[in-house]
């Protein structure tokens, strides 16, 4: 008795330690103005936030909203199959769902969002995993591991309507086309004029090709070993694209422009589609796991080690709307700019797809589906230290697009300074030649301001050498696993066009038939690889027009995956706890609606697709005029369309909340029935 | 196909950090000392990233449909990766 007191009091200590470190963090960001503080406050506040939204409203989730039950078997013990269905440990689980949510999305998103300075993204980041994008992960998790591992497009349409089920997957097709777009933006963005960055990322494809060769006909399914060889061959390719810099014959070969880059990226999508997965798409995507958990790990560590100070401010002007690195006010767009490490659509589809198909006992869906993504909003927290630790007129040089900044590092220095920062002579071409790069003036994207934040934090562990080689180590990483997604998701907008398709001709539903093959790989690659090329010739920059469409496509999908959560807890009789997916469904129904009318509508041409229409027509007849006009339309009627989408999806699940609230409807769930678990219970 | 529960056999339920990459396959600890500890190891990252585990398959294999020729590696390496990527959507941006 007295030692369960004991124990009880030791553990509300430690809780009350807890709060109190989070809350101390927090005073520390909300009160310092002006001043430099430690990137280890930054840290402090998500870390405590975490721990305690993990014990208590994931608890709460778990036992009193789900009502998790191990005595219930999972799909993976009642349907194993050795394969996709397969009981794995916790752990394991957790690294695997990890890796599979976590990309560039979490890293870009927050780079980009620290124009308005380092609190608002910090702010979001931890508020919106807490509530919302844990919570949607958890819950999309939950409700598939009871429909034996349904996908997102399906529950849509069993437990909310057709309606719903369609609207589902117009969104995920739409979606996917807009984030490869921007993906692939990113990466043009990052290897544009650096011939050291394009000669490793060129390099991946044979050494893909070799780990493929060796994985299915040399040594069949040995994809550790597969993975080591390939791992040392990307380092070889690393330290050697210095050479390749350096020879004026090779230099001339890798240095491409934009327009060319964004073709090769176009052909290079389409012929990844297109050939068979084990050459191409397997071999890269374990390669750019290891990468990718290698790397972070690494960066959390270098963080912990260094902890250093922030530079850029708290706050910057920038919150009224009128950013350089791309336009609007703090709200809505800091919302929809950091989508992947505060709440995004994409994890539905992954929490539904494989996840659910190997958890053991349900209680674990809180650690995995919750804990998961609270690991990736602590990533999202390690990009903005990156961020905060660059210099203000460095980030603004590196982010801001030329058509603003000018040619020069003279104008840019003009235009900084106007802002209030100051960009030393000589400052950007010191920089550029410390990185290895020919320049690092008006690099848009995201990436390669990520690849200096993360180049100073990792090269400060062993006190700023090899500064050249980090920084395109994490260019490297970066592009790996965009061209990853760019692989995969070419691939997946192919199956949905084949089936979407094949209900009007059959024989164009046959995935393996391969005129139909080409025909709906090219299409796919047409509709992002359009929106990648106006990207890249668009003198605005097209991160501008670009970053805010996925970011409201990808909270789109995110709320479709909120009316699904409700709609099934409202139906399983839980509607006193609906408030949880309810919450943040309004929030970003109300973010995502209100940046897409101002995306559509405001009257700044910065701003508004159609005033920047107007502004082009009234301008003195630009040989690109025609071309502007209609891009900045399609723009406008892709952000309506999205719109619409939502607030489809929503209206079909408050018609069936209140349905089944006003007991016109009978409350059915479709669950797959109560299987006892074999399993030994409890944790 | 109906739902198929199976008894507990050469599975543990709840896989300790030396055994989870490996269920059924008792050689992980017979071997002991440094290799049974980085051969679980493998196992382990081998599971993260989404590795096929051949032997695990003859497990089941053996398990489910005794008496039939199982896949070999390379027919069994083939499926698998059908199956894991062909369909696409298995990861983030």
């Amino acid at each position: 008795m007295l030692a369960l007191n004991m124990h009880r009091l030791l553990s509300s200590v430690v809780w009350i330690a807890i709060a109190a470190l989070g809350a101390t963090a927090f005073a520390i960001l909300a009160l310092t103005r002006g001043e430099s503080i430690s990137a280890a406050w930054i840290l402090a506040a998500g870390v405590a936030s975490y721990v305690i939204a993990y014990r208590f409203y994931a608890r709460f989730l778990a036992l009193r909203v789900f009502a998790l039950d191990d005595r219930r078997a999972t799909p993976a013990e009642r349907l194993d199959n050795g394969r996709d269905f397969v009981p794995t440990n916790k752990w394991v689980l957790y690294g695997h769902h990890f890796a599979a949510i976590a990309g560039a999305g979490p890293l870009i998103g927050p780079m980009l969002a620290a124009q308005f300075g380092y609190l608002p993204g910090t702010l979001w980041l931890i508020a919106g995993v807490v509530v919302g994008g844990a919570v949607q992960d958890f819950t999309i998790l939950f409700a598939s591991m009871r429909r034996d591992g349904k996908s997102l497009g399906q529950m849509a349409k069993e437990e909310v309507n057709s309606v719903a089920g369609m609207a589902a997957m117009v969104a995920i097709l739409a979606i996917m086309i807009i984030l490869l777009a921007v993906l692939a933006l990113v990466v043009v963005n990052a290897l544009r004029a650096s011939p050291w960055g394009l000669f490793i990322i060129a390099s991946t494809i044979p050494i893909a090709m070799l780990m493929g060769l060796w994985m299915r006909s040399f040594r069949p399914g040995h994809v550790l070993e597969a993975s080591a060889i390939g791992v040392v061959l990307l380092v070889a390719a690393l330290v050697a694209g210095q050479w390749v810099a350096r020879d004026p014959t090779w230099a001339r070969w890798f240095t491409w422009s934009g327009p060319g880059l964004s073709w090769a990226i176009i052909a290079y999508g389409f012929f990844a589609a297109a050939l068979p997965v084990w050459l191409l798409l397997s071999p890269r995507g374990y390669l750019s796991t290891f990468l990718k958990i290698g790397t972070i790990l690494t960066l959390a560590v270098a963080i912990l080690v260094v902890l250093p100070q922030t530079r850029l401010p708290a706050l910057t002007r920038f919150v009224d709307g009128t950013g350089p690195v791309f336009a609007g006010k703090v709200f809505p767009f800091a919302f929809i700019t950091i989508a992947c490490g505060a709440i995004s659509g994409f994890h539905a589809l992954v929490a539904s797809g494989t996840t659910p198909k190997m958890v053991t006992h349900e209680s674990e869906a809180r650690l995995i589906g919750y804990g998961g993504m609270l690991m990736e909003s602590f990533v999202g927290l390690m990009a903005i230290i990156a961020a905060a630790t660059l210099d203000p007129a460095v980030y603004f040089a590196m982010n801001v697009p030329a058509g603003t900044l000018g040619p020069t590092a003279e104008t840019a220095a003009r235009t900084i300074a106007q802002w209030g920062f100051t960009l030393h002579p000589g400052q950007m071409e010191a920089l550029a030649r410390q990185m290895g790069e020919a320049t690092l003036l008006s690099r848009t994207g995201g990436a390669p301001s990520l690849a200096v934040g993360m180049a100073t934090i990792l090269g400060g562990v062993v006190r700023g050498s090899g500064l050249a080689l980090w920084y395109h180590f994490a260019i490297m990483f970066e592009a790996l696993f965009i061209l990853t997604t760019v692989d995969a998701g070419t691939r997946v907008g192919r199956f949905m066009l084949q089936e979407l398709v094949g209900h009007l001709w059959q024989p164009f539903g046959r995935t393996s038939w391969y005129p139909s093959v080409l025909v709906s790989s090219a299409v796919i690659v047409a509709g992002w690889g359009y929106f990648l090329y106006q990207g890249v010739v668009d003198p605005l920059g097209g991160i501008n027009s670009l970053w805010p469409l996925f970011g409201i496509a990808n909270q789109l999908l995110a709320a479709v995956a909120l009316c699904v959560g409700t709609t099934i807890l409202i139906k399983m009789g839980k509607q006193r706890y609906a408030w949880t997916t309810l919450v943040p469904l309004l929030w970003l129904a109300a973010a995502t609606l209100t940046a897409g009318w101002q995306k559509v509508f405001a009257g700044d041409p910065r701003l508004g697709f159609l005033a920047h229409a107007r502004l082009v027509a009234q301008g003195a007849g630009s040989p690109n005029a025609a071309r502007l006009i209609f891009n900045d339309r399609l723009d406008a009627a892709l952000a309506l369309a999205f719109m619409a989408v939502v607030l489809v999806v929503i209206a079909a699940s408050a018609r069936e909340w209140w349905l089944v609230l006003s007991r016109r409807k009978a409350p059915a769930v479709n669950e797959a029935p109560f299987v006892e678990s074999a399993y030994a219970t409890g944790d | 196909m109906p739902p198929v529960t199976r008894p507990r056999s050469g599975f543990s339920a709840s896989p300790g950090a030396a055994e989870p990459a490996m269920p059924g396959r008792a050689d992980a600890q017979d071997a002991g000392g440094v290799r049974g500890a980085l051969r679980g190891l493998l196992g382990v990252v081998r599971q993260i990233v989404g590795a096929p585990d051949y032997q695990r398959y003859l497990d089941h294999h053996a398990a489910s449909h005794p008496g039939t020729p199982p896949l070999t590696p390379r027919e069994h390496y083939a499926e698998f990766v059908t199956r894991r990527f062909g369909g696409g959507a298995t990861r983030c941006c």
